[in-house]
């Protein structure tokens, strides 16, 4: 039995975000929260594993305080249990940050032998939280998973690359980045929503984790956040044969400077 | 939308929607041109515990509160008021009554498997001579030895043929009016128990809806659920969480109507500009949200009554009037934006207009609400 740690992160419903037309600013007052998209699919093979081979499934978050009404949410679709690292820093996390926050949590935790995490956030999909975290622990990555298994105390998967798959195989302790076609999450029953309450939930403070101030700083900065606007040209070329309608596309395109 | 709801109620919402929008949506239109039972959503809702939700979990339910079955019904009739509807006559009218009056037996042999979606289950009170006047009930049940023989029939009885457990009237006490009513369970299969033939509805296409036929219908003494000759106040009991459960399905329909319009009217373009543009457009759209937010409000407040153990007959007529009327208006201004395509079986509102009527109709005419509602006004 393997002991799993799904790590998910609790973002803006970008659906509830509204664009302002004029200034591209975003207002995101009447936005709900949710699991990150490629979270629940992380969440979902670790559910998956432990009802093949019968693992210990812990949801892992690290969030601010109204991260707090994840877990109920994450519990009901299936981990025993759920660790909430409640922080202000949180809403401004870099990767740099929550890579090392998670992995000061995993080591007061304790026991970790298969780390899933989503291939990027719904949010900023920078997907680094994955492999920084690996780095920081000192374990292997393996990322962009369609296909994962556990054999003993080791994790065999198949890497989705550009044009080929890859199967890996490491040894536990090993971090493991899926991707969203690993498989559909499921939707949670009603049971299930109501038995999350009965779950244990730990919730710890970034003080407890003994980091090093330096670890809390973010490396990058947002200049600005603005949504985009996609404007049309509506130019239609219709006169001409489709080689020379093609032409005319490239040639004012080139003009433009988009090729 | 803030509804101050708890984080549960809140989930089971969003189990609800996810279920509605991935699993419902996409065959909505075309289960309702084929007019089939819809068996696989049916199922998935057993999976998913919404045919069980106020049942107590000692009796395989899942033992939420009534606002949270108000929200899920809601969230389905965004998406297909006839899924609703199965699940209306199911839970609120079928399995409550079994609740509130069966005894310990009678639970665990029809409500177990009913709260479990092993079993639909189906409500009939409606006769030809007996709609909104139940008194008129001509059906009859006469004891012989230890057995209840079961004469006549009902029609518009929803969720006929799907249901293998009903609850149905009959006279036991002919002299008597309303005092002279009780209530049976009878099993699908029954000897003499026949499925008639469906009604040919308006809308609401995969809710099978239709008669009950008795035969010399057998069923054994203890069938008799609660006290002879109450099944009167049982029933109305039952209405009541009925007319919530329509209610929830008025405020969804109407709120699915409404995104649908919103939407629409942001990509047709007439005389230059998207439709909403012209203030005569926008300002439906203002009336439908504003109707629709004040449904959704008193249906919230009444199943926190529900919930609370108070008495909420008198509110639940309000809701029940005030929510269906306001469905159909909406309906119609939705169908109205949309145009010569409101009017088309391919653009989705022309179904909800359909369905829609019924809500005022079913459990209870608006004016049977309003009777209900001037006599306590009056008392
Ligand atoms: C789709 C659908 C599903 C249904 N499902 C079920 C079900 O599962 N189980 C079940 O038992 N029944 C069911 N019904 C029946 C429904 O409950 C009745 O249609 C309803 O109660 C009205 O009865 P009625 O049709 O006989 O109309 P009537 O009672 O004949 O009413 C005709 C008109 O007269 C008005 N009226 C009647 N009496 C008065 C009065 N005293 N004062 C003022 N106005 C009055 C009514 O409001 C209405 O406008 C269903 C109906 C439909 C359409």
């Amino acid at each position: 039995m393997a002991n799993i740690v799904v790590c998910y992160k609790w973002v803006l419903d970008e659906q509830d975000i509204k664009v302002n037309p004029g200034n591209l600013a975003l207002d995101t007052s009447r936005a709900k929260s949710k699991i990150s998209d490629y979270d629940r699919n992380a969440i979902e093979e670790a559910v998956l594993l432990n009802e093949k081979d019968g693992h210990k499934v812990t949801g892992l978050t690290f969030g601010v305080a109204g991260a707090k009404q994840s877990l109920k949410d994450a519990l009901s679709r299936g981990p025993a249990e759920a660790v909430w690292v409640n922080d202000p820093v949180a809403a401004e996390a870099d990767a740099f940050v929550t890579a090392n926050v998670l992995a000061g949590a995993l080591k007061k935790v304790g026991n970790y032998d298969v780390i899933i995490c989503g291939e990027g956030a719904a949010d900023t999909y920078a997907q680094q939280v994955g492999p920084r975290l690996a780095a920081v622990l000192g374990i292997p990555a393996i990322t962009f998973v369609n296909q994962m298994s556990i054999e003993g105390d080791k994790v065999v998967a198949t890497r989705k690359l550009g044009d080929c798959t890859e199967t890996v195989t490491a040894s536990f302790p090993v971090v493991v980045t899926v991707l969203p076609e690993i498989n559909k999450p499921r939707i949670p029953s009603l049971k299930q929503v109501l038995g999350a309450s009965k779950k244990p939930v730990t919730e710890i403070k970034l003080a407890d984790l003994g980091l090093n101030p330096d670890d809390l700083k973010r490396k990058t900065t947002v200049k600005s956040l603005k949504g985009y606007a996609m404007t049309r040209k509506n130019v239609i070329y219709k006169d001409g044969s489709t080689a020379e309608k093609v032409a005319k596309l490239v040639a004012e395109l080139a003009k433009e400077g988009a090729l | 939308m803030p509804t101050f709801l708890t984080e549960e109620q809140e989930l089971m919402r969003q189990t609800a929607r996810e279920f509605a929008k991935n699993e419902v949506a996409p065959v909505a239109k075309q289960l309702d041109e084929t007019h089939e039972f819809p068996w696989a959503w049916v199922k998935r809702c057993a999976e998913l515990g919404f045919l069980g939700i106020p049942i107590p979990e000692e009796y395989g339910g899942v033992g939420a509160d009534a606002l949270s079955e108000a929200l899920i019904i809601e969230e389905i009739a965004k998406e297909s008021g006839s899924l609703a509807l199965i699940i209306d006559a199911h839970t609120s009218l079928g399995a409550m009554p079994l609740l509130f009056e069966g005894t310990e037996a009678q639970k665990q042999k029809y409500l177990v498997p009913a709260a479990k979606g092993e079993k639909l289950m189906s409500f009939g009170l409606t006769e030809p001579s007996a709609g909104s006047d139940a008194g008129g009930t001509k059906s009859t049940a006469v004891l012989d030895g230890d057995e209840w023989v079961l004469n006549g029939s009902k029609c518009w009885i929803t969720n006929i043929g799907a249901a293998e457990t009903y609850i149905v009237t009959a006279k036991t006490d002919p002299d008597k009016g309303n005092r002279g009513i009780s209530a049976f369970i009878l099993e699908k299969g029954t000897p003499g128990f026949e499925v008639g033939k469906l009604e040919n509805k308006m809308g609401l296409n995969n809710s099978a809806t239709g008669e009950l036929i008795f035969k010399n219908v057998r069923i054994p003494k203890e069938n008799l659920l609660g006290k002879l000759n109450r099944g009167f106040p049982l029933f109305l009991k039952g209405l009541d969480e009925g007319r919530l459960a329509i209610s929830a399905m008025a405020v969804g329909m109407a709120q699915g109507v409404l995104d649908r319009a919103v939407a629409y009217s942001k990509e047709r373009v007439q005389f230059g500009k998207p439709i909403c543009k012209f203030q005569a457009i926008a300002f439906y759209l203002a009336d439908m949200a504003t109707e629709i937010e004040l449904a959704r409000t008193l249906l919230y407040r009444v199943a926190r009554m529900h919930g609370a153990g108070q008495n909420f007959s008198k509110e639940v007529a309000i809701l029940k009037y005030y929510a269906s009327e306001m469905c159909v208006r909406v309906c119609n201004l939705g169908v109205q934006i949309f145009g010569g395509n409101g009017y088309s079986r391919d653009f989705e509102v022309e179904r909800f207009y359909r369905d829609a009527k019924l809500l005022t109709i079913g459990e209870g005419t608006s004016e049977v609400c309003k009777i209900v509602i001037s006599g306590n006004v009056l008392a």
